[in-house]
């Protein structure tokens, strides 16, 4: 942890020294945010649809837009710029334990992804998008969004650390879109057609963005967050293991 | 291996094997670099000088062989011969979004200091390599030479026994290079073991006590640069005495027109 601290705030004053690199992770998902409730809103009135639990369309999107604006990992990038320019080698001949090398970044990407979301919500909710589960739920929603930055970061990581290269890991990003269009993104699991929600049901992202949803329409219910944390913390597990492993077979 | 060699290898391979088939980067390097003296490496490019420091730094797994630092086993305890080890590799490895006091306390931080004793140490590297001007800008506008000096420092947060320089001028003007020459020899006076690579083989004339050529993945000549020029002279008969370029070729078997035509064939 000595180490892993110095890190995260060096990556950290990284993310903050970079603005521009915010803008899209940022950008993107509240367009997407915006277009999809905009051409949904009316096909699903909040009267008369039970899902959306007496809230607008917005916030049954906003999960969406959360996972998105998470799974923008520059953590990554970065990485391989530091590779290419050889710092990464003068951390990797320091005498610090290899996870913490792979930690820093994703400590830092993991602040990032809180702030976003805390951004994500506040922007949200003028326009009448309410966290039904109260502050527990809110705290819980932007753990839950950090995790998976975290986790999405960490894959991302070890695709630069395997390819060191900026177009590999920058295609490797693309595999979150069918991720996340193989989810029920546009309505509940039980209204897909059977191979979606075939798919959808193998799909660990589903159960991360039902856990979100959860929070936002309703009052907190362990029953439907905790898959989405346990998706969370497995596939947490994996990757640093992953990381840990590459990075110590790294030469 | 001895008592007193800061840097000691026996029998260092590495071998890269590729789908294309397996390249022998380096085929028995053995290697005694005694304590407080200016080593210099030279070699050809792709000779393997800077695979074997970055075998002997830690950061290249060894095929096959041994390689001891300040009397750490690299392969059986490398973060203990991190610690006594400074790396300047070929390129300033820095991190061009913090400032250059930033990258000292951090460097500081990972080798174990606290906050405040790393601050310490980063103002009195500053200072050491006249970047008192320049501590708090970000590294990205630094000049060339200034981020040298700033790796040099770097590599000394920890006060390194030995230090390896791998190719630390190459690129710079010629009023930079005397500066990190300089610098080079501040650090060796304070009793650091520095280990050097390059290609200009003046700057190894004027700084390293002892030095070896390596080329074809084997050492090739070792001794003095004095003790290799009288070597030279004796075995040719020449009238002459020889410089240290004439070692050079005469140890990598090539001839000036040769290594002209190189030179010709990277400028075209």
């Amino acid at each position: 942890m000595n180490a892993t601290l110095p890190l995260v705030g060096r990556a950290i004053r990284e993310i903050v020294r970079t603005p521009d690199a915010l803008f899209p992770t940022l950008f993107i998902p509240i367009f997407f945010l915006v277009v999809n409730t905009g051409q949904a809103a009316k096909i699903f009135p909040s009267d008369d649809t039970g899902f959306l639990a007496g809230q607008g369309y917005g916030a049954f999107q906003l999960p969406t837009t959360l996972l998105l604006a998470a799974s923008f990992g520059m953590a990554a990038l970065f990485l391989v710029e530091e590779i290419e320019e050889g710092y990464f080698d003068k951390l990797r001949a320091t005498p610090i334990p290899r996870a913490a090398i792979v930690l820093g970044r994703l400590g830092a990407e993991g602040v990032k992804c809180v702030g976003i979301a805390v951004l994500i919500v506040l922007i949200a909710l003028p326009f009448g998008i309410e966290i039904a589960s109260g502050v527990p739920g809110f705290v819980l929603l932007i753990a839950l969004t950090a995790g998976w930055g975290v986790v999405y970061g960490g894959f991302l990581q070890i695709v630069a650390l395997k390819t060191r290269s900026a177009a590999a890991t920058n295609s490797a990003g693309m595999i979150f879109f069918p991720l996340l269009f193989l989810t029920p993104n546009l309505v509940p699991r039980e209204l897909l057609t059977e191979p979606m929600e075939v798919a959808a049901t193998l799909n660990p992202v589903t159960y991360l963005m039902e856990a979100l949803r959860s929070l936002i329409l309703h009052d907190l219910d362990w029953g439907d967050v905790l898959p989405g944390f346990g998706v969370v913390a497995g596939l947490g597990v994996v990757m640093l293991v992953l990381n840990v492993r590459v990075v110590n077979r790294y030469d | 291996m001895s008592d007193n060699a800061a840097v000691e290898a026996r029998g260092l391979v590495k071998h890269y094997t590729s789908r294309e088939g397996t390249v022998e980067a380096v085929r028995g390097v053995d290697l005694s670099v005694r304590a407080g003296e200016v080593f210099g490496f030279l070699g050809p490019n792709g000779a393997g000088k800077s695979t074997t420091v970055r075998m002997l730094t830690t950061l290249l797994s060894t095929t096959a062989g041994e390689a001891h630092v300040a009397g750490v086993d690299v392969v059986r305890d490398p973060d203990e011969a991190r610690r006594k080890i400074g790396v300047a590799l070929q390129e300033a490895g820095l991190d061009p979004r913090q400032t250059g006091r930033e990258l000292l306390v951090l460097q500081g931080r990972l080798f174990g200091m606290t906050p405040a004793e790393s601050g310490q140490r980063a103002q009195e590297l500053i200072e050491l390599v006249e970047l008192t001007d320049a501590a708090d800008r970000r590294i990205k506008g630094y000049s060339g030479g200034m981020k040298r000096r700033l790796d040099l420092a770097s590599a000394l947060v920890h006060q390194p026994e030995v230090l390896f320089l791998d190719e630390p001028t190459t690129g710079l003007d010629p009023a930079s290079r005397l500066t990190v020459w300089d610098e080079m020899r501040r650090i060796n006076a304070r009793g650091t073991t520095v280990f050097l690579t390059t290609q200009y083989l003046e700057e190894a004339d004027q700084l390293c006590d002892r030095l070896a050529i390596i080329d074809g993945g084997r050492i090739v000549r070792e001794g003095t640069p004095g003790e290799l020029k009288r070597e030279l002279r004796e075995r040719t008969g020449s009238d002459t005495e020889p410089t240290l370029d004439d070692v050079f070729l005469d140890a990598t078997g090539r001839t000036r027109e040769r290594a002209a035509g190189e030179v010709q064939e990277v400028v075209g």
